[in-house]
């Protein structure tokens, strides 16, 4: 197995490259003088692995002999923190609000297409807010592919270190969301760098978000209870912060395309919410932007329609939209939007 | 035990009959542990040699393994091929057990010795070949043409390996006087508990012993021997498709076949029971039992050992090695067997004083000698058949390439 | 002369030797192959079509899949491919980690390689657990890199997914500096075993024309004694800085291949040192900035045309050919799979060896039904 170059790149100078180097040709081991020394070699590098195997174990990645086997229930191998295996959705510790506001990147990105996100909606306008009303991965035909944590703009889906999800029960590897949350804390614990370099900017859209989201929706299903005496008071700091820093921003974002009178009407809840009152009752709701909101009511539909219903989702009635977009619609927008639904009902009967 | 019986009852025939079983029994629970032990020997040695653990989860150091997957093959269901022989089918592992069992009847547990007749090597060899009927009934049988090769190739290995296996027994029993196993292991005895007195310490018994031993791995279808069964050609060769109880049979016999051998070797070259102490009345028993038990399993180790480093050899290769490296190594044994022989027991007198002609007359001389004469001719051999094999023995195929 | 009957033998689709769901149809005299026949399809899972559905983006998670022993490189080809007809640029430092992963690739797949095809010559498990532990040492970098130990789903357009660091350069020198003592260990282990010597000189010898004309690649073709290596021949990434040497064999047979792939691994590990060693001076980010956002990546529209890259797979050169009409998947997505085409030479390669030699000689050609299928 020697190098010998010069003899052989003389005829491959078409071949010679840039960097060096050339052509070798192998040596072969020439039969002959051999009366079993090549079997008593052989023999001897077993043995002296053998003997270490009961000595050492190898612990450094240059290391050649010793034991190798991690016992793996007693054992775990270290999992680096780019170790992905399954997705799981992020909400914050304190608040339980999740991170995710069904924005479907991850769903359209998913190549064996296994995310199904129900976009969630004020329960009393049925205007879509930014959170997820149900978040399904089917586990069982997740290919732990990584792209919907790569493309996800907010951080919230993650790929979880958790891996012994054997089951006989196929249909129990579609886990909804409750399933799916795990706090923050979580996550940086089991990747505290990869979570370092995205906190603040996740955080910051957390934020963001939560001033759009009304009441309980966006916030991790078992935190429910536990969260809403904390809920105000950390929703009030988060938003009072904000609106100190930023005064102005909240008014402009929102009310883009919104009447005077309905942006004074938020001012107003806002304020009622800085004071740390309850949540706004259902009276006070108003859904703001007609069209904007109608469309993606719609879509919220339209989603719920064309998903196959699992056992854990409780689809909002299909009728709810309609009415609570229609609250404050003319009425040749309505007419407009039934057309638009009919089609598209149409389209995705086939769903 | 026969004695004891005809005291206690007088009867002879019942208590003949008595003891046998009894003995009988012995060896059946003895060999069945036994092989529960080589199997875990094979499994953890082969383990460690490959850096990693082997079993090691039912009972201490994963001793029970080999019970777990006993009763887990005892409670599988028994199939047999739909167009399979089903008679030959169900009897070739039998066949295969019962000739390896009956080999144990006369090989000697240290000072314990079942029976003792007095052509024990002759039946030891003649018995452990029945094994391949049984080879070739399995492979028959299954209605499988993997089965039908490997039971081919096993027939064919067997018979190929029966002799230089036999040949250098010849040169033992040649040493020895007698064919009776008994008589090998009381021909190595020293009264001073010399190990030098082994008869793998004489070059004579020392080739004798490389050439036993290699076709005994052979037969035992050992690696680099285990054609019939080769798994990456065959799938499982002649067991191909026995499962369940029958499949646990025939693992059975293969393990015990490979004891027989590890205890062969052991009476024939390694003194048996034979150690210090070991002819202390109650005692010394015990300590040949543990003697003959650890010489047995050391070689057993050496199996796995070989087993860990070698590929397999081709089938063809594999011919050649028996008749053209192995047999003519045997033949040379015997040839130099016959000289050590005549050195050491015939003097002048015999016409054959070849150490009084050296200046050296005396015993001690005369073994000198034969040592000498017989090392030489052993390794010339040795190296000479290794040499011509080397540079005749390849075989190569032309491959005939078609038009593209 | 006595008739005898020739039998056909089926090894497979259920073999322990067929490396996956394969069938060999041998027409056997005795133990002498007269016939070979191979059959495959039974791994079908319809990759290019899927590729052509898919973005391109989410194409790349399923390259992984075709050769699953050397994802990366797959990954390597794939992005290549889309680069070319995106014209994306890649930043030196992504270069250099797309070479230090394929060679990584290269070793591991070797290996492996190496381990398996002594184990169908009956050299029982420990060849192939002494190449298993080179190929889990690789498999917890590319774990640690790109999140997956066989999937990996790392290389991007235009870059790599996730930067090398500090900690994980450590963790590839460490393993660069225990390589060679394998090498040896292996070598001691086997190279002089006469029983190997014995199996695998002068068998399944492939002629260096018949080698060309089945247009065979890879170690095949370089044991047959052609020096055909797309690191060389058509020099792609940045593999014209490095200094390596290309074996070949001199008789084809499979000896020569097993001396092949041997000293491929001791190349790979000479690239992999070089490579290191110019890593930090490397300019650029481990993407381009451009396309560092998925949501880029997942976009992308590559303009109307059509390209082919290939790169040296450790099972022969590895081509992916793109047609794209303008749209955000292809339009025609085709692969040059090593694998199926080496596979063609092999009735040729068996005719006249024996039963045993079949599943040498297979082991030798190194192939993966995942690829051969697709």
């Amino acid at each position: 197995m020697t190098a010998t170059p010069e003899q052989t790149t003389a005829t491959q100078t078409a071949l010679q490259p840039v960097g060096g180097g050339g052509v070798v040709v192998v040596e072969r081991k020439q039969p002959g003088q051999s009366y079993g020394q090549g079997i008593a070699k052989g023999m001897a590098v077993v043995i002296r692995h053998f003997a270490k195997s009961f000595t050492s174990r190898i612990d450094d990645k240059s290391d050649q002999a010793g034991m190798f086997t991690v016992e793996y229930p007693e054992e775990r191998m270290e999992l680096p923190e780019a170790y992905r295996n399954m997705p799981v959705l992020l909400y914050d510790d304190k608040t339980g609000q999740e991170l995710c506001t069904s924005c479907f990147q991850c769903e359209r990105i998913c190549p064996p297409k296994v995310i199904h996100i129900t976009q969630a909606k004020d329960p009393n306008t049925g205007k879509a807010v930014p959170a997820a009303e149900e978040f399904i991965i089917e586990y069982d035909s997740c290919m732990s592919c990584g792209l919907c944590h790569e493309i996800c703009p907010f951080d919230a889906i993650k790929m979880d270190h958790f891996y012994e999800l054997s089951t006989h029960d196929h249909l129990a590897m579609d886990q909804n969301k409750a399933a799916l949350d795990r706090p923050i804390s979580y996550y940086q614990a089991i990747a505290p760098n990869l979570w370092a370099a995205v906190e603040a900017n996740a955080m910051k859209k957390l934020q963001n978000n939560v001033k759009r989201r009304p009441g309980n929706i966006g916030v991790a299903p078992h935190m429910i209870g536990k969260t809403q005496k904390a809920l105000p008071t950390a929703a009030a700091a988060g938003a009072g912060a904000a609106a100190a820093a930023r005064p102005k921003t909240p008014v402009a974002a929102i009310g883009k395309n919104m009447s005077p009178e309905k942006v004074a009407r938020l001012e107003a809840i806002r304020a009622a919410k800085r004071g740390g009152a309850t949540m706004p009752g259902e009276s006070e709701i108003v859904a703001p932007s007609p069209v904007a909101s109608g469309e993606s009511g719609l879509h919220v539909a339209e989603s719920q329609a064309g998903l196959a219903p699992s056992p854990a989702t409780t689809p909002a009635p299909a009728t709810g939209p309609v009415a609570a977009v229609g609250q404050s619609m003319s009425d040749e927008k309505k007419a407009r939007l039934e057309a638009i639904r009919a089609a598209k009902r149409a389209q995705g009967g086939g769903q | 035990m026969r004695a004891m019986w005809e005291f206690f009852f007088g009867v002879g025939w019942l208590a003949t009959l008595t003891s046998y079983l009894t003995i009988t029994t012995a060896i059946l629970v003895a060999g069945s542990l036994v092989m529960m032990l080589l199997t875990w020997i094979e499994r953890r040695g082969l383990g460690y040699m490959q850096d990693r653990k082997g079993p090691n989860r039912v009972g201490p150091f994963g001793l029970f393994q080999p019970i777990a997957e006993a009763i887990k093959t005892i409670t599988k269901e028994d199939i047999t091929p739909t167009d399979a022989d089903r008679w030959v089918h169900f009897l070739a592992p039998v066949v295969i057990l019962a000739s390896t069992v009956a080999a144990f009847a006369v090989i000697p547990w240290g000072n314990l010795i079942p029976v003792d007749i007095n052509v024990g090597v002759l039946y030891i060899v003649a018995v452990s070949a029945v094994h391949t009927v049984g080879i070739l009934m399995a492979g028959w049988a299954s209605n499988n043409k993997f089965a039908l090769l490997g039971g081919m190739r096993g027939v064919a290995q067997a018979i190929s390996y029966e002799i230089p296996q036999v040949l250098s027994l010849v040169s033992i029993v040649m040493l020895v006087g007698s064919m009776s196993v008994v008589d090998v292991i009381q021909n190595q005895m020293d009264p001073y508990g010399n190990i030098l007195s082994w008869h793998i310490f004489t070059p004579v018994g020392l080739l004798s012993f490389i050439v036993f031993w290699i076709a005994s791995l052979a037969e035992g279808e050992r690696p680099p021997f285990d054609n019939p069964e080769a798994e990456s050609e065959l799938v499982a060769g002649y067991m191909t498709e026995y499962g369940g109880m029958k499949f646990a049979v025939l693992f059975l016999a293969n393990y015990l076949t490979n004891f027989a051998i590890c205890a062969v070797t052991a009476g024939v070259f390694l003194g048996g029971g034979n150690g210090p102490g070991s002819d202390i009345p109650i005692l010394g028993t015990l300590l040949s039992v543990f003697y003959f038990l650890a010489k047995s399993l050391g070689l057993f180790f050496v199996m796995v050992w070989i087993r860990g480093v070698v590929p397999r050899l081709r089938i063809d290769e594999l011919m050649h090695f028996a008749w053209k490296f192995l047999l003519p190594l045997a033949l040379v044994n015997i040839f130099s067997t016959s000289l050590w022989i005549a050195i050491i027991r015939w003097g002048a007198e015999q016409g054959m004083g070849i150490a009084e002609a050296l200046g050296a007359p005396g015993s001690i001389a005369r073994i000198a000698v034969a040592w000498v004469v017989t090392a030489i001719i052993n390794v010339v051999a040795f190296f000479l058949v290794a040499r011509l094999n080397a540079t005749r023995g390849v075989t190569t195929y032309q491959a005939t390439p078609t038009a593209v | 002369m006595l008739k005898t009957e020739e039998l056909q033998i089926n090894i497979g689709p259920q073999h322990p030797s067929t490396h996956g769901v394969f069938r060999l149809m041998a027409t056997v005299d005795g133990e002498t192959v007269v016939h070979l026949e191979p059959v495959f399809g039974y791994l079908h899972r319809n990759h290019e079509q899927l590729g052509e559905i898919w973005t391109y983006l989410q194409t790349i998670t399923i390259t992984d899949r075709l050769d699953y022993f050397n994802s990366m490189i797959n990954e390597h080809g794939y992005c290549m491919t889309v680069e070319k007809l995106a014209s994306i640029e890649v930043p030196e430092r992504a270069e250099y980690i797309r070479v230090i992963m394929s060679e990584l690739s290269r070793i591991l797949n070797h290996a492996a390689a190496i381990g398996f095809w002594l184990q169908d010559m009956g050299s029982w498990g420990t060849t192939l657990m002494f190449g298993f532990r080179q190929r889990e040492m690789i498999m917890d970098i590319f774990e640690s890199v790109g999140g997956s130990r066989m999937m990996c789903n790392y290389m991007r357009f235009g870059g790599v997914a996730r930067d090398l660091t500090p900690n994980l350069v450590e963790q590839i020198n460490l393993f660069l500096e225990g390589f060679p003592q394998f090498i040896d260990d292996f070598e001691r282990l086997m190279m002089e075993n006469e029983i190997l010597l014995a199996r695998s000189r002068n068998v399944g010898v492939l002629p260096k024309e018949l080698a060309a004309a089945y247009s065979v690649t890879g170690p095949v073709i370089r044991g047959s004694g052609i020096p055909y290596d797309i690191r060389r021949a058509e020099p792609y990434s940045i593999y014209d800085r490095f200094a390596f040497d290309i074996p070949v064999g001199s008789v084809g047979d499979v000896y020569d291949r097993f001396l092949v792939r041997m000293e491929e691994m001791r190349q790979s590990h000479r690239i992999l040192r070089q490579a290191m060693e110019q890593l930090p001076q490397a300019s650029g980010s481990y993407i381009n900035q451009a396309y560092k956002a998925a949501s880029k990546q997942q976009g992308l529209r590559l303009p109307a045309g059509e390209a082919y890259c290939r790169v040296e797979s450790p099972k022969g050169e590895l081509g992916y050919y793109i047609v794209s009409n303008g749209g955000n998947s292809a339009y025609r997505y085709g692969i040059r799979a090593p694998s199926l085409i080496n596979l063609t030479a092999l009735n040729d390669m068996c005719r006249g060896y024996t039963v045993a030699d079949i599943v040498v000689i297979l082991g030798s050609i190194d192939i993966v039904m995942g690829e051969v299928d697709r």
